[in-house]
């Protein structure tokens, strides 16, 4: 099970996650341009969309909760 | 009972027996057979249609309308995916005030940084929005009436008839939070009097002119983008247009100063479905069906709002329809100007954590602020510079969605409140894909790095 809340470095591995979906993202639509400008980058517009794909079906996990005792405090 | 939380402070006018009534109503209706529950939900109702009437501007509807008239049928899927992808953050925005019962703003300061909260979210995504927008508004406003009034028989200048709609408008911004919490009731009335109007008026015109329903249905489903240049900035525009920062804020905002709370969530959707999903998508729709059946058959369409309008008056035929046009087309601009300014007034006390008091000056100067939009009067051309002011904010749309689905989802804050649900966080992610998307495109076509 994956603990989106667990730091690594400034951000949580769920920012790390939307900054990894951004860069599928992006990667797909420059794939994309090239594919319908002259069928070229195949390769990236397919990395681009595994990697959409990927991020986006696993971020949508919610988060997981031993406890449920934590209610907000603000 | 229901409200021992400290409430907004535009909340506190609304008696506390008055909330308990309504607590009371909601408790009652969920028991209800579904046709009275939407009846009474729909009297009930009121920042769903807010966020409606506020979307519907001169900026939606310009670009819907250039999409029609430039693209044919063929950019109708975009509305009711941008929108349907766009109610499930909207969803979130109202978990906020309904379950989390506190301002977005606030929380995003406190846990992604004041960058994120106070500066994209209140002050870019929103008060800034405001008042740029808000020039489109007044051009496409007082054209409207200029155009409007020699089929009564005078003449009404735009250099002169900006003072009514400043009048008019001004009334309903500062009247929205007083009187005891009916203000924000009577300000949500005109609102969905004001969709109610544009349901009618456009549907009388799309009548009119007819529809090609093999062309419209394979625009409907079937996905296309434009080529590169300004057809892509049109696009782009377009689908920023469904899912703006200024609509997640003035639905937490809106839903805190109607006093909700946790029985309100159910309330919260129907309102978020019925109130906005629907009168968007049938708005953008029918405008954007009446100009693929009438300009975009002529080719070679103008490129502002008015101009627009007033090529689409002859087309109408008898002298009702281009009457009835124009007044469902003055309901937009009237409707967004009091939606956007009331956001802007509430997004700038919270960026500089003011205490929201509507009988303050400062809560009117703030409310007030993007009334300088008049000056566009005297200007050629403002909506087309709203398309690329719009066009270039979807870059700061994503971050603002990044930081609400992390507020979600994010246990310090909601507690057992946060999501739960894998759909609603796969939605929410697809919208912030989508807006991850525009914004990119955006960098792409500055580049010329697409097609």
């Amino acid at each position: 099970m994956i603990d989106f809340e667990r730091q690594i470095g400034p951000w949580s591995v769920r920012v790390w996650g939307l900054i990894l979906n951004f860069m599928g993202n992006a990667l797909a639509l420059y794939g994309a341009a090239g594919v319908l400008r002259n069928g070229s980058r195949w390769p990236i517009l397919i990395i681009g969309l595994l990697l959409t794909v990927g991020c986006v079906l696993i971020l949508a996990i919610p988060t997981p909760d031993p406890t449920d005792t934590d209610r907000n405090d603000g | 009972m229901a409200h021992s939380a400290p409430r907004y402070p535009l909340a506190t006018q609304i008696p506390g027996d008055v909330l308990d009534a309504e607590v009371a109503e909601l408790v009652r209706l969920r028991r209800q057979p579904p046709v009275r529950r939407l009846a009474g939900y729909l009297r009930l109702g009121g920042p769903g249609f807010m966020n409606a009437a506020l979307t519907l501007g001169a900026g939606t509807l310009t670009a819907t309308m250039l999409a029609g008239a430039t693209f044919g049928y063929r950019l109708m899927w975009l509305t009711w995916v941008s929108m349907g992808l766009g109610v499930f953050m909207m969803m979130a925005a109202a978990r906020f005030a309904c379950l989390g019962g506190f301002a977005v703003v606030d929380m995003q300061n406190r846990y992604h940084g004041w960058i994120v909260g106070s500066g994209l979210t209140a002050l870019v995504g929103t008060v800034f929005v405001a008042v740029a927008f808000n020039f489109g508004q007044y051009s496409l406003g007082t054209h409207l009436l200029e155009s409007l009034t020699p089929f009564f028989g005078f003449a009404f200048p735009r250099q002169v008839n900006w003072v009514l709609y400043l009048g008019l408008t001004s009334w309903l911004i500062l009247t929205y939070g007083r009187l005891a919490g009916r203000g924000a009731r009577l300000v949500e009335g005109v609102m969905k009097a004001g969709i109610a109007i544009m349901l009618v008026c456009f549907g009388v015109c799309l009548a009119v002119v007819g529809v090609n329903w093999s062309e419209a249905l394979h625009g409907l489903v079937v996905p296309w983008l434009p080529p590169g240049g300004p057809g892509l900035d049109l696009f782009i525009a377009a689908s920023a247009a469904a899912v703006g920062v200024m609509d997640w804020v003035l639905l937490n905002y809106a839903g805190l100063t109607r006093g909700w709370g946790r029985h309100h969530e159910s309330l919260a959707r129907f309102d978020v479905t019925v109130g906005l999903f629907i009168p968007f998508v049938l708005v953008n729709l029918m405008v954007g069906g009446v100009f693929a059946a009438t300009l975009f058959e002529q080719g070679q369409p103008p490129e502002t709002a008015p101009e627009l309008a007033a090529a689409l008056a002859p087309l109408l035929g008898e002298t009702w329809a281009p009457i009835v046009f124009y007044v469902g087309f003055l309901a937009v601009p009237v409707t967004t100007t009091v939606g956007m300014s009331i956001a802007a007034a509430m997004a700038l006390h919270a960026a500089m954590g003011w205490q929201p008091d509507t009988s303050s000056w400062r809560w009117r100067a703030s409310a007030l602020l993007p009334q300088v939009g008049f000056l566009a009067v005297w200007y050629p051309n403002p909506i087309q510079l709203i398309i690329v002011i719009g066009a270039f904010l979807s870059l700061t749309n994503n971050v603002v969605g990044w930081s609400f689905f992390l507020l979600l989802n994010d246990r310090r804050v909601l507690g057992a409140d946060r999501s739960r649900s894998y759909l609603w966080n796969l939605g929410i992610l697809l919208q912030i894909t989508l807006l991850n998307g525009v914004a990119v495109l955006y960098i792409f076509n500055r580049l010329g790095w697409w097609i």
